[in-house]
């Protein structure tokens, strides 16, 4: 009854969907798996009419339909529960199931809260939550408010002539075991109601709740399965198989590192809600690769480290010195360089040319009683632009307009310029096309022959096990497994993915 | 693209073409002795001006500058008379720390910094009505001349004012373009997130800034002071807007991080220039509010960087 | 949980808590602090402030902020004033067409000044704080500088006539401040400024026009600072450029002080009150035990900062401009 015909779409470099097909009949539940970046939320924002499609058909009962916005999506029947709260917390329960279509409750202009009482207690029924409609919503559990989200997207029922379609993203990342199977027997229940397309990071759950499950792979559908028509090992294969190329991640050029030389000491660090436990060392020239989903932990560990986020359990080490100050600038001190994620938010400051950038976190080395000397990093900016062949027209271009994989460049010149022998890498490779990738490789190579401890975040589990000497999975904010990842011996996508999720 | 690449152009486009437009109509307006003239009665706005720019540089805002200038006035009547020469440094001190505390409950205490000013603007408001037991005070001519005289005499031709403000410029621009503190608050002001994920004590450098701000609102109004030779809490009202006015027309948007120093010069020029202008054209004067205010509106909306801000609030 | 409840419970009934304290405070000192003449005092002083405090509300809780009052007062005041001279100068004749054509213009005001900030996408406080300048250089235009007088006998009635001791202009702040709950909670467009200022982009994804809701609330808040401008001016019988001087700092204070949030979505009326009476009794209360009261200003600021800090909770800020 819902169906995309050979959907594409293209953002600027990427190509995020490629030709799909997709259908889901009256009262099913269709499972939707893939890695991160294989497509899954690009696909979920076309069905619910955040993005349009560049090329292919979206029918409804065999009639195509163009959605501008997620309001006209809704007004075909699709709705979406989202991941994250979308309630607002200082309305009441029955304001935030009727938010925008409160109209029909108005008599001249007057809010007729009884009403809207009665109709929301009517939606909660059909979700089985007996609450005060008039409760504010902040005080409400996890769950709760998950429950609330559907009977919203549930009053769709009334409102649209026709089926409904109702999108489920992550919707049991944070509850607990019980509540997830109150979840799944009340959509169950639901599908006399709508079809659900269900998101999750977890197999088990896709796997008991869904009657097919799409499986995607960097922007295509690899394999549809029928509920039992494969094992969970088998459909995880599916997700990550890929030939990897050992050229490709600078594998020949990994080399032991020192085992002497402890540069980082992690024991027991905890930060409530985010990490439990997480206790390593990385040693000079090692490349320490976390791995995990999306909200595992692995950013907060590297914050940690960073000086960004404060333990509230365990210690941190830096050069066997306790790091008790937690502060960026503490451990900018101690030699420590961070790239973020978010290159052109934390990375680079857009606006400001390449040598101003570079020397952003070690001005005092260019400067003398606050005066700068500005010929010095002049020449610096310009030697490092040799070294590192960044593609710009000289030391004076905004680092706004540089390409993705040369502001990258920059970031690194401007930890690795100031002697940093400890870098902290988040996604380095996100965004960037492949020369670019491979550049950033080679720069990964290049600091741990030189002796750089490298904690390092990949975009994908090949490049985390190409590059890696040690491999940590982290899995809710805890320690699940170690693996050693030496040249010829290295783990495989699968085994690391067996613990991940 | 052609728009972009002017934009940076467009301040000192604008003040051209208003000096010709005038010049035209009135050659005598481009008489030497006239714009000097004119340059060197708009000193004390272009000072409070060129503090404000470094509030607005870091994408912050100071409504506490005319007040403290206002209190500065009183302040230095008052102590004129028992501290002599001193009283200036302890005008600028009193500045610099009221500046300090706006920037410290700014970036410590997480109030947005058009509350966190406008507060402090009260409570200069009030050491003002306190000092002056809400009275107009004047200074003693005599003792005045001896001791600040020579910041309103002329130099071979040249208003002292135009001299104090050219030594001000220099030190501003010093500091801007020549020191650590001027690089940390331009990446402030271009990528508060990325400078502190470079290390750098972000809140230091945005409570330094507020400390200058306050500090040339200070002086300032001690120029005003020496000028009128006299003092009074509300002398000063009337500065915040063309000063505001000046540093958005000049072209560093309310968003910070781009203009700077150079920037206020010519936006207080073209915000001079307009004044004049309303004069020869025969504007009442009556009218020169709601067309600073009009002219605010139209330099903020084409000089802020939207790409900044998420939402619009 | 429970530690968070009682934080909430406590900024919650906070400003009521120290507006009783400073009233006990006040008349330990000088028991004639507590009498009807002179909470009839406070109250025509809190009156016009009232009615400001409450249009600002609105806009607060939307997590925007409104800094053009002084303006808009101004402008609306001597614009009152005109108006009414030229109807003949009486209530009793064709003069009260002059006030539904005044509150008209507050809402044009603010129209406009709604719509230079979400239209131009300008910050709300800088984009109102140039329309209060326009406003006052409007008001400053029309006058010449001059005071306008409002004379008729009829109108100072909102001053002069008293029920139960207090003046009529009490009574017609407190039906414009019922006016302004029943908005608040019995029709959309309130409960709209709620959901906007809770989470501008949820309330977006809901389907909400949050532009028409913000330019709406901006209408709203003028035609409050109009009826203020009114009371202002049969309080002093007078209306010229500066009649709306002060507004700002002290009904932003006030609602702060209140208990609204500045981020938006917690708070009001019933706040903007009690910050407008604990403003107006430190006021009244440091002049009867013989204090300045040019103090004042140094105070409220000082409260203003203490407010936002107490009601603030830090692990929500991520980083403040």
């Amino acid at each position: 009854m819902y169906e995309l015909k050979a959907v594409d779409k293209k953002f600027p470099g990427v190509h995020a969907l490629k030709s799909i097909n997709f259908h889901i009949k009256r009262g099913e539940i269709v499972g939707l798996v893939g890695e991160n970046g294989a497509g899954k939320s690009t696909l979920m924002k076309v069905i619910y009419g955040a993005y349009q499609p560049d090329g292919g058909q979206i029918l409804i009962n065999g009639a195509g339909v163009r959605f501008s916005n997620p309001r006209q999506a809704m007004e075909k029947g699709i709705g979406m529960v989202f991941q994250e709260q979308s309630l607002i917390p200082n309305l009441t329960v029955m304001e935030n199931i009727f938010l925008g279509y409160e109209r029909q409750f108005v008599r001249f202009g007057i809010v007729d809260w009884k009403a809207m009482a009665a109709a929301a207690k009517a939606q909660l029924a059909k979700v089985k939550l007996d609450i005060d409609p008039a409760t504010v919503t902040s005080k409400l559990s996890f769950v709760q408010r998950q429950l609330v989200e559907l009977a919203k997207v549930l009053t769709l029922e009334e409102r649209v002539k026709g089926d409904l379609v109702i999108l489920l993203d992550e919707p049991t990342s944070v509850l607990s075991k019980d509540e997830v199977q109150l979840l799944f027997k009340l959509v169950r229940e639901l599908t006399t109601r709508a079809s659900f397309i269900f998101v999750s990071h977890r197999m088990d759950e896709v796997m008991e709740l869904s009657d097919r499950i799409y499986v995607m792979k960097d922007g295509e559908v690899v394999d549809v399965v029928e509920r039992g028509g494969a094992t969970a090992e088998a459909i995880q294969h599916k997700m990550v198989g890929r030939n990897v190329d050992k050229q490709y991640y600078r594998e020949h050029l990994q080399t032991p590192f020192d085992r002497s030389k402890v540069l980082v000491e992690m024991t027991g660090v905890g930060l409530p809600g985010r990490i439990q436990d997480i206790s390593f060392k990385v040693h000079a020239g090692e490349v320490l690769c976390l791995v995990g989903t999306e909200g595992s932990g692995r950013e907060a560990i590297l914050r940690t480290i960073y000086g960004m986020l404060t333990p509230v359990t365990g210690r941190l080490k830096i050069k066997g010195r306790d790091a008790n100050g937690y502060s960026p600038r503490q451990s900018v001190a101690s030699g420590v360089g961070y790239v973020p994620r978010e290159r052109k938010i934390e990375g680079i400051v857009a606006g400001m040319n390449v040598y101003e950038n570079m020397t952003l976190s070690q001005m005092k080395n260019h400067s003398s009683s606050g005066v700068l000397r500005v010929g010095e990093e002049r020449a610096l900016a310009r030697e490092w632009i040799r070294k590192l062949s960044i593609k710009a027209h000289s030391e004076f271009a905004d680092c706004g307009n540089l390409s993705g994989g040369n502001q990258q460049k920059v970031v690194l010149a401007k930890w690795r310029s100031g002697g940093s022998d400890i870098m902290l890498l988040d996604h380095p490779t996100r965004g960037l096309d492949i020369g670019a990738k491979e550049d950033v490789y080679d720069m990964v190579r290049a600091m741990s022959a030189a002796g750089v401890g490298i904690v390092l975040v990949a975009d994908t589990l090949e490049e985390a096990i190409g590059l890696s000497h040690t491999i940590i999975v982290v899995k809710d904010g805890r320690m699940q497994k170690e693996f050693a990842c030496e040249p010829g011996a290295k783990p495989t996508p699968f085994d690391l993915l067996h613990y991940m999720i | 693209m052609d728009i972009q690449r002017l934009k940076p152009h467009l301040p000192w486009i604008t003040l051209v073409v208003l000096v010709a437009i005038v010049g035209i109509n009135d050659p005598g307006f481009l008489r030497p002795s006239n714009l000097l003239g004119i340059a060197g009665d708009i000193v004390p706005l272009f000072i409070m001006a060129l503090g404000l720019t470094f509030a607005i540089y870091i994408g912050g805002i100071d409504l506490s500058a005319q007040s403290v200038a206002n209190m500065v006035t009183v302040v230095a009547s008052v102590y004129l008379a028992s501290m002599g020469a001193w009283v200036a440094v302890f005008c600028v001190l009193a500045g610099f720390l009221l500046g300090m505390l706006s920037g410290y409950v700014t970036t410590r205490l997480f109030v947005p910094s058009f509350i966190s000013t406008l507060a402090v603007g009260g409570v200069a408001f009030s050491i003002a009505q306190w000092l002056s037991g809400q009275r107009a005070l004047n200074m003693d001519a005599t003792q005045r001349n001896e001791t600040f005289g020579w910041m309103i005499g002329h130099t071979w031709g040249v208003p002292n004012e135009l001299l104090i403000a050219a030594v001000l410029v220099a030190i501003c621009l010093f500091i801007e373009r020549r020191t650590t503190l001027g690089r940390a608050l331009k990446a402030v002001g271009a990528g508060e997130l990325a400078a502190a994920a470079s290390g750098l004590n972000v809140a230091r450098y945005k409570i330094l800034a507020f400390a200058i701000s306050g500090a040339l609102a200070a002086i300032a109004g001690l120029l005003f002071a020496v000028k009128l030779s006299g003092g009074a809490p509300t002398i000063a009202n009337g500065f915040l807007l063309p000063a505001i006015v000046a540093v958005l027309v000049g072209g560093t948007p309310l968003t910070g991080g781009v203009g700077g120093v150079v920037n206020t010069v010519i936006g207080t020029l073209i915000v001079a220039v307009i004044r004049a202008s309303m004069l020869y054209f025969e504007i009442d004067a009556t009218r020169q509010q709601i067309v600073f205010g009009i002219v605010l509106i139209v330099a903020i909306a084409l000089t802020i960087d939207r790409a900044k801000l998420r939402t619009v609030k | 949980m429970t530690r968070r409840l009682s934080r909430e419970t406590m900024i919650k009934w906070a400003p009521l808590l120290v507006l009783i304290a400073l009233v006990i405070f006040f008349t330990a000192l000088n028991p004639t602090f507590f009498s009807l003449r002179n909470f009839a005092r406070i109250a025509i002083a809190a009156a016009p402030a009232l009615m400001v405090a409450v249009g600002v509300t609105f806009i607060i809780v939307m997590g925007s902020i409104d800094l053009s009052m002084e303006g808009t007062v101004s402008l609306t005041a001597v614009s009152f004033a005109f108006i009414f001279a030229q109807l003949g100068g009486s209530l009793a004749g064709l003069g009260w067409i002059a006030i539904p054509l005044v509150l008209v213009i507050g809402g044009v005001i603010g129209l406009l000044n709604g719509l230079v900030h979400v239209k131009l996408k300008i910050p709300s406080f800088m984009a109102s704080l140039a329309m209060g300048f326009v406003g006052t250089g409007a008001a400053i235009l029309l006058t010449g500088g001059d005071i306008v007088k409002v004379s008729d006998a009829t109108f100072r009635g909102l001053l002069t006539v008293r029920w139960l001791g207090f003046p009529l202009m009490v009574y017609v702040a407190a039906f414009f401040l019922f006016v302004g709950w029943f908005i608040q909670t019995h029709t959309t467009l309130g409960r709209n400024f709620y959901a906007v200022g809770g989470g501008e982009d949820l309330a977006h994804a809901s389907g909400l026009n949050v532009t028409r809701v913000r330019v709406t609330g901006f209408a709203l808040a003028g035609v409050f600072y109009a009826i203020a401008a009114m009371l202002v001016v049969a309080r002093i019988g007078q209306a010229e450029s500066v009649t709306g001087a002060n507004f700002m700092f002290v009904s932003i204070t006030s609602v702060v002080v209140g208990g609204v949030a500045l981020w938006g979505g917690i708070g009001g009326v019933w706040n903007a009150l009690v910050g407008v009476l604990i403003v107006n009794v430190i006021d009244n209360g440091m002049v009867v035990i013989g204090l300045p009261d040019f103090l004042q200003d140094g105070v409220l600021g000082l409260l203003v900062i203490l407010a936002v800090v107490l009601s603030t909770d830090r692990k929500m800020v991520s980083f403040v401009k």
